[in-house]
């Protein structure tokens, strides 16, 4: 019974948290508040300091890492609303969509091996640039750490967000489709949101190329694993 | 009313989840059970066997909140420090330059074959 309040009192926590940087970063806007990024620091801050272990955190996390799997099902809604547009540039979506997993699975494999990590964390590397649920499965699957894939994730995400357009307009890259494709296929939800700042048409871009590299990376982990360790 | 559509929708988003999940569990599939039940949803709405209709107000609340369900994932972090303390704030810079390379790849390409397809057409 007293672990399962405990259970209960960690989730309310997490989404209390969530709810209330939520309220903040709407009213400042400002990156570094990233609502996902201030409630992290601020449950990791609160855990460490009453020393609570992340196991006992996780019996009431996990309740709300749960519903991952089900939103993950649900971008299905967004991708079939942009069909049309999705439909009409087929072959430059989906080129451009291989081409950045391929590349962004390959190197972040290759750089960690260079540096002569372990065969686990080159695993935990390998999905950062797909979007958080699908990351740590694809993480899980291949023997890598999916918690850490999270946290790998969410450096792709702030990466692309913060430095994206900056690279974006060096490599003259200034179409929607370019912007769109790059942003969402390399740093996932994160890259959408900055894609919403272009516009309409990148910003549907951006979450067309989320979703399917999402699916892509899904099947392309196992065999860029078997490939290159 | 509308309460209860979005409620009902949200047990559809489930158990197109669960069938997904009960999929890869049955046929071993290399996919996680989400990406399947997505697929199986998208499916199903291109060939008009569901309807955007039973299901829009259940997506719309559960990806509302998005952001939210990747915190517990996120806090994990607290278990890492002896990592990224030592040689692992490498794995930090190589993320970003991996991430940079993708971005880069994916957008030069799609742009190119975007102005081929526009110049053919």
């Amino acid at each position: 019974m007293e672990f399962n309040l405990l259970a209960a009192f960690f989730a309310t926590l997490t989404v209390a948290t969530y709810f209330l940087t939520n309220i903040v970063y709407l009213r400042y806007r400002k990156t570094l508040l990233n609502p996902v990024l201030a409630s992290t620091a601020i449950l990791a801050i609160v855990l460490v300091m009453a020393n609570v272990s992340y196991d006992t955190y996780m019996t009431g996390g996990s309740w709300v890492g749960t519903l991952l799997g089900p939103a993950v099902v649900a971008l299905a809604i967004p991708l079939y609303k942009q069909r049309d547009l999705l439909f009409t540039n087929l072959i430059p979506v989906i080129s451009g969509i291989v081409a950045g997993v391929t590349v962004g699975m390959a190197s972040g494999v290759l750089f960690t091996q260079l540096f002569r990590f372990s065969e686990q964390l080159i695993l935990t590397v390998l999905p950062k640039s797909l979007t958080t649920p699908v990351a740590m499965q694809v993480a899980s699957n291949l023997g890598g750490i999916p918690s850490l894939a999270a946290v790998f994730v969410m450096v792709a995400g702030f990466t692309g967000y913060i430095l994206g357009p900056s690279l974006l307009s060096w490599l003259h890259i200034d179409s929607a489709i370019g912007r769109g494709i790059g942003l969402g296929t390399s740093a996932h939800g994160m890259g959408t949101a900055k894609a919403f700042e272009y516009g309409q048409q990148e910003a549907s871009m951006s979450s067309v190329a989320m979703t399917l590299s999402a699916v892509l990376g899904a099947l392309l982990g196992p065999i860029a694993a078997w490939l290159l360790l | 009313m509308k309460y209860i559509y979005t409620l009902l929708h949200i047990l559809v988003i489930v158990g197109f989840y669960l069938m997904g999940e009960q999929l890869q569990d049955f046929f071993n599939i290399p996919l996680p059970g989400s990406i399947i039940g997505f697929l199986l949803l998208f499916t199903a709405l291109m060939l008009k066997i569901y309807r955007l209709e039973w299901i829009e107000s259940g997506a719309h609340f559960v990806l509302a909140f998005l952001p939210l369900y990747f915190i517990p994932a996120t806090v994990g972090v607290i278990e890492y420090g002896k990592l990224f303390s030592g040689k692992g704030i490498l794995l930090i810079p190589i993320v970003m330059a991996s991430t940079f390379l993708a971005m880069a790849s994916a957008g030069w390409v799609s742009q190119y074959a975007a102005k081929r397809k526009e110049r053919s057409d």
